[in-house]
């Protein structure tokens, strides 16, 4: 077999930016179960365009820095569609109280995150904190056993692909993630950082200025997104025993 | 011949009262006639005379005449038909020594009447001293105690005295009672056993007496196996070297322990620790190299069959990228208790740009152990999961042939699609393609990216392994996102799921195909798009059950585990080397076709020892699979196009029974000293006891000697006479 016959991940990538356009029900091989953050509409929760497009930058930052396989078309699901149930992924990002979901849309959250699903609660307004509680609120709804508890930092997220002691978005934010845990996996993780504010583009630029770190945050925020990908694709693979004694000496190291 | 008799029909007790009483009557008259001066001896005659009259026609003699015959005495003659007695003697082999002396008593007997029976752990049988005959009721050992007892309960006339002819090596009564504990043990027969000793002296032989465990054999857990080695017949072991081996399926067999023995003239035992690292029926060879002059070759190894259990599953999953398809097996392997899971999954290739400035402090990456995974540790692993991973990108191809050894050596392997599996991979032509089940193209697209709903095969509708998922979800599959291009289905191995447009050859092309390489099996898995099982609209419905139902099927058949074989194979009874053996099939429920049964010998060269197709004709099936040859062997059953049932078992050259090769004549000399016997060798049979005839009536007839009407006359009168001359007498 010659390289030429190969579809290449990032051939594949480029080409999907291309048909993102168009109306796509099939994908290529390979690609069903390549990442992809798709925005989750549900109440009156509402993203701007900049923040929708950062779930592109999102695929094509994983794309780029690391071997997994991404999607960089948009797609906006909601919680009382089947749609909801083709990619086990989702971001739902806003600035205000999202209001009372109907009873189809608590229906339609549950079984997402009761098959296995994944969401990611990223308040674009955290200095408000509106959106990010009225989330939990609904969320309790649909999960009333499984309150967010939170994360330390020695959860595997903080070290799925980079090594990292903190979650940063667009602002600081607190130093810890909240999430509602079920089994051993962490199923809908509350961010604070408004994470999609930071991965945002605008023309050539960033949408938003990163604050109070600048550039370095930004980069910071960059890798958070990408170790919630891996999180989301290898689940606590760096938790194995085999990889333990590579960290604690790389942590050692880096301190 | 004529005796006396009284009158039919009375009893001692009757008979001896009236002689009581007639003789208490004639005291009287005796008494009476010495204080009379007057009377004298006419009166005490009459009285005595009355006295027999009356006795006479009281008691009724009879005249007895008998006809009779003499028969010869019940003797039982037991012959050990214990496989231990096809070892030699002195002069040729035990058992027909055996036979030539049971022989030699009936010959001599034939006033007797003898019933031969052969006696082993079972029940008695009824022996022609035909050598060839007998030769398929050859027992494990030698149950005397039990023939005893059995011998006891026989119909008809009781045995006068039982001949046991053996070499003495019973397993009951044992070796090392006393007297009375022996006697007790032989059940009291109450007649003499004799005993013939077949063999004196122990053949020059060194062998292995034993093979015992401690606990059960756990797949890659510690073994200790004590295996005594013995030295008899005056050759000298000081040093005896034993060798364990794994016997596997078309390859050699895999040493797994080795030790030294120092028996001497005696016994000694040697712990030897070994680690079995596949589970399921494997077949165990533990060997002495024994010194020159060894007389009994077939127990210089013992070939056993270890039932290895495993407590965990140990599973390597390799992915050469994660996707959903990874996380969501990931997810499943995570979640099941019984599995081991180490894990290495390509997060970054040499092409990615991560942004760092140091790699080792802000990266969690570790180099991919390749060379230690597929090499020290590779055989540690109960099954291999490639997914997704390019054999060259990845260098894996210098281990490809390590991968290929372990498959046929008794290891799962399972490779699940993606762009960079199979052909996209670098597989077709590679060692690791000889394991698949299928063959791979090495021309053309190595995948397709047209989406599909596979399709069931006939096999696959049947297939336990696919069981779970037809049950949640019937015919209906989620649709894949494109195919890895497969060939063909390699000879033996079974398509469950295929393509319905994209063909191989004439055929569809397969996309789900499991198969048995050697010892081990394999799957191939086309598709990259099994996680729509647990997360999608249609996995929804069943609340993603149908991934897990897949998985457990495929990692369950893998493994060997009985609920997904399809059907069961046993042995009717061990198999010996040289003896009939015989299978009984159970096909599953509901299943149709043929059945065939393939035998093969573990090792090389592949040799086929049996071949047999069948129609089902109920729940289980016979087959004879006539006399195998010493080895380990594997029995496949297959029904229909149904994935094929494996058994592994040994085929021993006299098994257990062979072990110790030394007779024990002295315990035959007891058993015949505790029963009254004689013990003798089998030129002597001539001197053992024949007991008394015994004499058998044919015809009585009684007559009597007088009628009784003048009997009572006759006292009538005699009474009569007696009263006058009592009277005269002056007596009252």
């Amino acid at each position: 077999m010659s390289d030429g016959n190969r579809l290449g991940r990032r051939a594949l990538t480029a080409g999907l930016v291309a048909l993102a356009a168009a109306p796509c029900d099939a994908w290529a091989f390979g690609e069903a179960g390549a990442f992809r953050a798709r925005l989750l509409a549900a109440g009156k929760s509402r993203t701007d365009e900049a923040r929708a497009g950062a779930t592109s930058r999102w695929a094509s930052e994983l794309v780029r820095r690391t071997s997994a396989p991404g999607r960089e078309e948009r797609e906006v699901v909601s919680l009382d569609r089947p749609a909801l149930f083709r990619e086990p992924f989702a971001v739902w990002s806003g600035a205000e109280d999202v209001g009372a979901l109907s009873m189809s849309e608590v229906s339609g959250l549950e079984r997402f995150l009761r098959l296995g699903g994944t969401l990611v609660v990223d308040d674009a307004e955290p200095e408000s904190g509106a959106f990010g509680r009225s989330a939990r609120r609904e969320i309790l709804r649909a999960l009333p056993e499984a309150p967010p508890v939170r994360l330390e930092a020695s959860h595997v997220i903080f070290k799925t692909f980079y090594l990292l002691d903190r979650p940063v978005g667009r602002v600081l934010g607190p130093t810890h993630i909240d999430a509602v845990v079920r089994g051993r996996n962490a199923v809908v993780l509350f961010l604070a950082h408004d994470l999609l504010g930071a991965l945002a583009r605008r023309g050539d630029g960033w949408a938003f200025a990163v604050e109070p770190g600048g550039a370095e945050q930004r980069e910071h925020a960059i890798r958070f997104a990408v170790n919630i990908a891996m999180y989301v694709l290898c689940s606590d693979y760096k938790d194995d025993v085999v990889h333990a004694p590579f960290l604690l000496q790389r942590r050692g190291r880096a301190r | 011949m004529g005796n006396l008799g009284l009158a039919e029909g009375l009893t001692p007790l009757a008979a001896a009262s009236v002689a009581l009483v007639l003789c208490v009557w004639l005291g009287f008259v005796f008494v009476e006639v010495r204080r009379s001066e007057r009377a004298g001896a006419t009166v005490l005659a009459s009285a005595l005379f009355a006295a027999l009259c009356v006795a006479g026609a009281l008691l009724r003699p009879t005249r007895v005449e008998k006809r009779g015959a003499r028969l010869g005495p019940r003797v039982a003659v037991l012959v050990d038909q214990a496989r231990r007695l096809r070892l030699p003697a002195e002069h040729g082999d035990r058992r027909s020594v055996a036979l030539d002396a049971a022989g030699a008593l009936l010959r001599r007997w034939t006033a007797a009447e003898v019933d031969v029976f052969g006696f082993a752990e079972g029940k008695l049988v009824p022996l022609s001293l035909d050598k060839e005959s007998t030769l398929g009721q050859l027992g494990e050992e030698s149950d005397l105690t039990g023939a005893l007892s059995e011998l006891a309960g026989e119909p008809g006339e009781r045995f006068r005295s039982i001949v046991v002819v053996s070499d003495g090596r019973l397993a009951r009564p044992t070796e090392h009672l006393d007297d009375v504990a022996l006697s007790a043990a032989l059940g009291s027969p109450g007649v003499p056993v004799h005993t013939v000793r077949v063999a004196e002296q122990a053949p020059a032989d060194a062998s292995v007496r034993e093979v015992s465990t401690v606990g059960a054999a756990v797949a890659h857990q510690p073994l200790v196996l004590h295996v005594t080695v013995g030295c008899a017949g005056g050759l000298r072991c000081d040093e005896v070297p034993v060798v364990v081996r794994e016997l596997r399926q078309a390859s050699d067999a895999a040493e797994l322990a080795r030790g030294v023995a120092h028996p001497g003239a005696g016994e000694a035992t040697i712990d030897l620790e070994v680690t079995i690292e596949r589970a399921g029926q494997r077949v165990i060879e533990v060997a002495i190299d024994a010194p020159p002059g060894d007389r009994v070759p077939e127990n210089d190894h013992r070939l056993l069959t270890l039932d290895v259990r495993r407590e965990r599953v140990r599973l390597l999953h390799v992915a050469g990228r994660p996707t959903y398809d990874v996380r969501q097996l990931r997810l499943w392997l995570k979640g099941n208790e019984s599995i081991d899971l180490v894990a290495f999954f390509i997060l970054r290739t040499n092409a990615d740009q991560p942004n760092v400035v140091d790699d080792t402090t802000e990266l969690s990456l570790i180099p991919f152990p390749v060379d230690a995974l597929f090499t020290q540790h590779l055989p540690t692993f109960d099954a291999v999961m490639l997914q997704d991973i390019d054999a060259n990108e990845y260098k894996l191809e210098p281990y490809l042939p390590a991968l290929e050894a372990y498959v046929r050596s008794g290891g799962g392997l399972i490779m699940v699609g993606g762009p960079s599996a199979f052909s996209g991979g670098g597989y077709a032509g590679s060692p690791l393609e000889r394991v698949l089940p299928v063959e791979l193209p090495r021309t053309g697209e190595p995948y397709d990216l047209r989406t599909f709903v596979p399709a069931y095969t006939a096999a696959g509708r049947v297939a336990p392994v696919l069981g779970g998922v037809r049950q949640l979800l019937g015919e209906e599959l989620p649709a894949m996102e494109g195919s890895n291009s497969l060939g063909k289905a390699r000879p033996g191995s079974i398509v469950l799921w295929e393509h319905p447009d994209r063909r191989v050859g004439d055929s569809p092309m397969p996309v789900l195909a499991l198969g048995e390489m050697g010892d081990g099996r394999s799957i191939a898995l086309g598709v990259d798009g099994t996680h729509e099982l647990a997360f999608s609209e249609l996995a929804e419905r069943t609340s993603g059950r149908a991934y897990g139902a897949l998985w457990d099927g495929l990692l369950g058949w893998l493994m060997r585990d009985p609920r997904y074989e399809a059907g069961r194979v046993s042995l009717e009874r061990p198999c010996i080397a040289g003896e009939p053996t015989a299978f009984e099939l159970v096909p599953p429920p509901g299943a149709t076709g043929e059945v065939s049964l393939t035998i093969e010998r573990l090792g090389l060269p592949v040799e086929t020892a049996l071949t047999r197709t069948l129609a089902q004709t109920g729940p289980s099936l016979h087959v004879d699979a006539g006399r195998l040859r010493a080895g380990g062997y594997s029995a496949r059953m297959r029904v229909g196009a149904a994935p094929p049932t494996r058994l592994d078992f040994a085929c021993e050259d006299g098994g257990r029974a062979y072990a110790d090769s030394r007779p024990d004549p002295g315990r035959l000399e007891r058993i015949a000293r505790a029963t009254g016997g004689k013990s003798v060798r089998p030129v002597d049979v001539g001197d053992l006891p024949l007991p008394d005839p015994t004499e058998i009536m044919v015809e009585r007839r009684a007559s009597a000697l007088v009628p009784p009407w003048i009997w009572s006359l006759g006292a009538a009168l005699a009474l009569g006479a007696h009263w006058l001359l009592r009277r005269r007498a002056g007596l009252a």
